[in-house]
């Protein structure tokens, strides 16, 4: 399947702002699973350039800067992406139980040393024994991890309200957890924390879902939305995505832009702004099939 | 060779040892290398040693050397403080600890660079993966930052101390922004200020050869060689606790001090906003930890550091010292592995041990660690954490168990030192000469042939016996630390400051630094302004008091309700219900004289005047240093209102008036004509206008009767500094045209209005164009403010409305000059200033502690 994404962000301040500094991360990556055949950033006011770099975890960011007086900005981004997978959800054979797995992070040094940046708390991922608690009987050690990381996907999907504007990407995941509603930035980050709090290796990936309009509708424009998810390291397989929000293993409809310890490390976009006054923000995101 | 008064001179001392000490050996005989030392202090007796000491304390007030402590009782500006007697050490044994040091810096570039590289260490197992992923230093964003240079570690410094062997350990390092080093140097000047005779008998290593070093490579790296380079030393501002260091280095090295509002990044490149315009920047010497160098990439709640500024260090474009990152060499538990990463690297072993040190990641470590938790010190291996070092042995049995369950709950999160026994050496405490423990922070800068080591270094020894507090927040006293040895040849080191700024260009002149300068000139006018009035009135009402109060009291009230005008304390006596007040106006004086928290009083312009001079205190020398000490001091008087009454008030006043005005004087005969001057001088002639235009339109804007006006005129000539003039020319007959005529137009008078609005024309158009040939928006002001007052005549000037009796043509042209001044005050915010809107960051942090 191939897609075309747009994703168009515009910000609308109050008081003209004088300078603006942005770090966009928006690229798909291109992977086993997904080709990048096309991207293109277009920015209003138009900066004098934009520098393209890619990060520690090999993510690609866009860097630029405005200078003039502006009182709207729009960042929009165009990208083909082609997915390999035909189906949703393929299923993965990994019978390697969580005891298993734990000892192996532990005795495999050059393993170790290549998951344990995502085996430890992050800036945005602390846990406590509430969080502990909440995953305990997802997690026997007996159990295929595999199977132990989709219990706590259908537990999180199953107990948990899905509710805009409750959280920001600010709340605590204690908070997520007492109040059980959030989005899928703090169901991800909750689930990655019952799992590094269990000794298992998970990281944080953001992207795109393609939306299904209902049966016999048509699709709304700007319906799709950046999404965020899970990836698991099972051991023998390697790392394996895992989607929370929806409870399913991501397939060719999620679209990877990048991913790190937690949001963090790959917001798709932030920046530093010298002005006065408020601003508003709306996001646009369309993720349409092409043939 | 040494007599009986030197060993009393030690009495109290040898019962005060436990340790090893650093002057007397295993039999109590003084080591050679003190000998010197401590002929020359028994010569000098221990009432001269305090005498100078007290001495030593006064100097470093005058010379505004502090230290904030973040916690201490009247908030800021600790002084600092330094023991008159300093810590020796022999040459000889500096060479090889210098050896151990230079041995130490390499080795921390080599693991910089191995971390933020190809991670050989990690990979070949010498150290544990979590000294990198678990490591708070450890910045992503900073990993593909390379400095251009043979070491990414370019400045260094460690603490080091002595174990019980005597051998001198490392026991800590200081990698980002090392502090210190100013203090050093300044320790040393006032030492050699103030007890020159110390050194005599011995040789005492120089600490300019360090400072040229530190030029040099600085120079270097900003990659110019014909063309000054545009070197910045970034400083978090006036609140952070080494504040004076970041200024006194500044001037010192010749370098513009900037805080990171003062700079942005633009095409790539960073600029410095001075009053010239924007100046492209080479090199960035910074005094701010890594994380707050870049709200865009690194903390986003940063208002220290400059966005953009990694992109534009990875442009190649600017280089800072250190690099952003280092802060990752700076976890405690390095220290562990520093033996084995020698070997690793180098292939021989450390010259100089470390504090011995265990991880606790490891299960034997761990192990050992629980079993032995009383000889202990428990730190966390991230520095940045809320939890304190803690004394293994000083734990009560449960806070021991909770410990050691932490301890086997998060292992890797924590690490083991042996207590160092440390040394002791002699300080001055409440005038006996008594053992302190005592350790040295060294400082090493890369140079072209490897890392320079400090001859000398920053001693600091406890203020409490029988323990060690190292860190300066905590108080503590500082040493001098003199490498000596017998060469007698040159006997006192001379200091001199550096010329390589000013012979290479003038350096630039920020624009918040140019705003402050401003407001210097404006706050200590107005001051001025309101001390002079004031005590004009004082002595107006003590003169009716002396008399038995006279029944003409008209002239006071307006005094009276020009001083509440001019210091814009409304309602003041210009209240609805201020005859009380005018029948007792003593409380209100005094109130204006000494609430700083009232908006306009004195007190309350004096503080912010002492602000504003804080905050540029990289553009005074020494000797403003010691205005600023004595004007401080009347502030303190001042603010005192509990003490202050009608007939010690004008004493306080006069004590203020007099050290402002010297401030002044200072200013005028030493300061450099430059843009700083120029700023401060048009800053204190906008305000000198406006105070004297205030005083003649609230005492003359009405007609009043003769004998009135006749006080008011005597009123409004002293405080033009005029009376003796004005009775020269015109004897005793009081005139308000002659009067007008002296104050508007005299023009060689220095206090008219054509005289200073002359001056301020010329400092306008001695600063900084930014449209050509045009006169700019400030100009013109000045040009029409000149103009209506030399169109406009005495004698309509002094007519008034036989109904309502006002001198409408005196109040409104005072009115519009007064307006076009202000705007004057207001284009130069616009050109020069306004660089000061405030930074958000739309992607707000968190406290790293929530869960």
């Amino acid at each position: 399947m191939k897609y075309k994404l747009t994703h168009l962000t515009e910000y609308n301040y109050a008081e003209p702002v004088s300078t603006y500094h942005s770090l966009v991360c928006l690229t798909p990556r291109t992977l086993p699973k997904q080709l990048c055949q096309g991207f293109s950033i277009e920015v209003s006011p138009t900066p004098a350039e934009i520098i393209e770099r890619v990060d520690f975890y090999g993510n690609t960011t866009h860097y630029f800067s405005l200078h003039a007086p502006h009182k709207k900005l729009t960042v929009k981004t165009t990208s083909i992406v082609e997915c390999l997978i035909e189906t949703t959800g393929a299923p993965i054979r990994s019978d390697v139980t969580c005891a298993e797995a734990r000892l192996r992070f532990m005795q495999d040094r050059p393993l170790k040393v290549s998951l344990l940046e995502y085996l430890l708390p992050s800036p945005l991922i602390k846990w406590d024994p509430a969080i502990v608690h909440f995953a305990e009987d997802c997690f026997q050690d007996d159990r295929p991890l595999y199977e132990c990381v989709h219990a706590l996907s259908r537990k999180i999907f199953t107990e948990f309200d899905f509710v805009p504007d409750f959280t920001t990407i600010h709340t605590p995941i204690r908070e997520v957890l007492a109040a059980k509603k959030g989005v899928c930035q703090d169901f991800s980050h909750l689930a990655i924390a019952c799992l590094r709090s269990f000794g298992f290796a998970a990281r944080y990936v953001s992207g795109y879902l393609e939306t299904l309009p209902p049966p016999g509708k048509a699709k709304l424009q700007g319906s799709d939305a950046s999404h965020a998810w899970i990836s698991v390291f099972i051991p023998d397989y390697g790392w394996c995505d895992f989607d929370p929000t929806n409870n399913v293993v991501p397939g060719e409809r999620h679209i990877i832009t990048a991913w790190g310890r937690d949001y963090s490390d790959v917001p798709p976009l932030k920046g530093i702004i010298f002005s006065s006054g408020k601003h508003s923000l709306s996001v646009e995101v369309d993720v349409i099939p092409v043939d | 060779m040494l007599t009986e008064a030197s060993v009393n001179l030690l009495q109290s001392y040898r019962s005060g040892l436990n340790s090893y000490d650093e002057i007397l050996d295993v039999k109590g005989r003084v080591k050679p290398h003190w000998q010197a030392l401590f002929a020359t202090l028994e010569k000098l007796g221990i009432d001269e040693l305090k005498t100078r000491n007290q001495e030593i304390i006064d100097k470093l007030r005058e010379n505004g050397v502090t230290y904030n402590v973040y916690e201490g009782v009247d908030g800021l500006n600790r002084p600092w403080q330094l023991d008159p007697i300093p810590f020796l050490i022999e040459q000889k044994e500096w060479n090889l600890i210098a050896k151990g040091l230079q041995q130490r810096a390499l080795l921390l570039d080599l693991i910089l660079r191995d971390i933020y590289g190809p991670r050989n260490l990690v990979r070949d197992a010498v150290i544990p993966a979590e000294l990198v992923f678990d490591n708070v230093g450890f910045s992503r964003p900073c990993a593909d930052l390379i400095l251009p240079a043979p070491n990414q570690l370019v400045m260094y410094a460690a603490d080091i101390a002595r174990g019980p062997d005597g051998q001198m350990w490392i026991v800590d390092n200081r990698t980002q922004a090392p502090s210190g080093s100013g203090y050093t140097l300044e320790n040393r000047i006032v030492m050699s200020k103030l007890l020159p005779e110390l050194a005599d008998g011995m040789y005492v290593s120089k600490l300019s050869p360090f400072f040229n070093s530190v030029q040099n490579t600085v120079s270097r790296l900003s990659g110019k060689n014909k063309e000054a380079p545009n070197i910045v030393y970034l400083t978090p501002g006036p609140n952070n606790e080494s504040y004076f260091e970041h200024a006194y280095l500044a001037s010192y090295l010749g370098y513009t001090l900037a805080q990171g509002d003062d700079l942005l990044v633009r095409d790539g490149y960073v600029w410095l906003k001075s009053i010239e315009g924007l100046q492209r920047v080479d090199v960035i010497i910074r005094r701010i930890d890594d994380d707050w160098c870049d709200p865009l990439e690194l903390r986003e709640d940063s208002r220290l550091g400059v966005p953009g500024l990694l992109h534009a260090i990875r442009k190649g474009n600017v280089k800072v010292l250190n690099p952003p990152g280092t802060s990752v060499l700076e976890n405690h538990a390095f220290l562990a592995f520093m033996h084995n990463i020698c070997r690793y690297f180098l292939g021989e072993d450390l010259i100089m041990p470390s504090v011995a040190t265990w991880w606790c990641g490891q299960p034997k470590e761990l192990n050992f660690v629980l079993n032995n938790i009383d000889k202990l010190i428990i730190k966390k291996a991230n520095r940045k954490s809320r939890f304190r070092s803690v004394y293994g042995r000083l734990l009560t049995a449960k806070d021991k168990e909770e410990l050691k369950k932490a301890l086997i709950q998060r292992p890797h999160e924590y690490i083991a030192q042996e207590e160092v026994s440390l040394s002791t050496t002699p300080s001055l405490v409440d005038g006996l000469i008594e053992p302190r423990y005592a350790a040295i922070r060294a400082f090493l800068v890369s140079d072209e042939k490897g890392y320079h080591v400090m001859q000398g270094g920053l001693t600091r020894s406890s203020p409490v016996k029988d323990r060690f507090v190292i860190s300066n927040q905590h108080g503590g006293l500082s040493k001098d630390t003199w490498v000596v040895s017998d060469k007698t040849d040159d006997v006192q080191e001379k200091i001199t400051i550096p010329v390589t700024a000013s012979v290479n260009k003038q350096p630039s002149l920020p624009s918040r630094s140019a705003e402050n300068l401003f407001w210097v000139g404006r706050y200590c006018e107005r001051t001025m302004a309101v001390v002079k009035f004031m005590n004009i009135v004082i002595n107006v009402l003590n003169l009716d008091r002396n008399f038995g109060g006279s029944s003409k009291q008209e002239h006071i009230k307006i005094l009276l309700q020009s001083l509440t005008h001019l210091s814009s304390t409304y309602p003041g006596f210009l209240g609805e219900d201020s005859q009380e007040l005018l029948n007792k106006p003593y409380k209100e004086i005094i109130d204006l004289a000494s609430d700083v928290n009232r908006q306009g009083s004195v007190a309350s312009n004096v503080d912010s005047f002492l602000h504003a001079v804080g905050a540029v205190r990289n553009q005074w020398d020494i000797e403003i240093w010691h205005i600023v000490d004595l004007i401080e001091n009347s502030f303190h008087e001042m603010k005192n209102r509990s003490s202050m009454n009608s007939s010690n008030i004008q004493k306080t006043l006069d004590k203020l008036y007099t050290s402002m005005l010297t401030f002044l004087g200072v200013i005028s005969e030493t300061m450099p004509r430059d843009n700083s001057f120029l700023l401060l001088d048009t800053g204190k002639i906008i305000e000198r206008i406006l105070s004297k235009i205030s005083i003649i339109q609230s005492n003359f804007g009405v007609k009043n009767e003769a004998n009135v006006e006749n006080e008011l005129i005597e009123a409004t000539l002293l405080n033009h500094h005029l009376l003796v003039n004005y009775r020269l020319v015109y004897k005793s007959q009081l005139n308000l045209e002659a009067m007008l005529d002296m104050v508007l137009f005299e023009k060689s008078l220095p206090y008219s209005i054509v005289y200073l609005l002359d001056s301020l024309k010329a400092n306008l158009d001695k600063l900084p164009e930014t449209r050509g040939e045009r006169l700019n928006d400030a100009q013109k002001a000045v040009l029409e403010a000149s103009t209506l007052i030399n169109l406009a005549s005495v004698s309509s000037l002094s007519e008034y409305d036989k109904v309502s009796l006002d001198r409408k043509e005196l109040f409104n042209l005072m009115s519009k000059v007064s307006r076009l001044i202000s705007s004057v005050s207001m284009t130069l915010t616009n050109m020069y200033f306004s660089h000061t809107v405030m930074q958000h960051s739309f992607f707000k942090p968190t406290e790293n502690d929530e869960i």
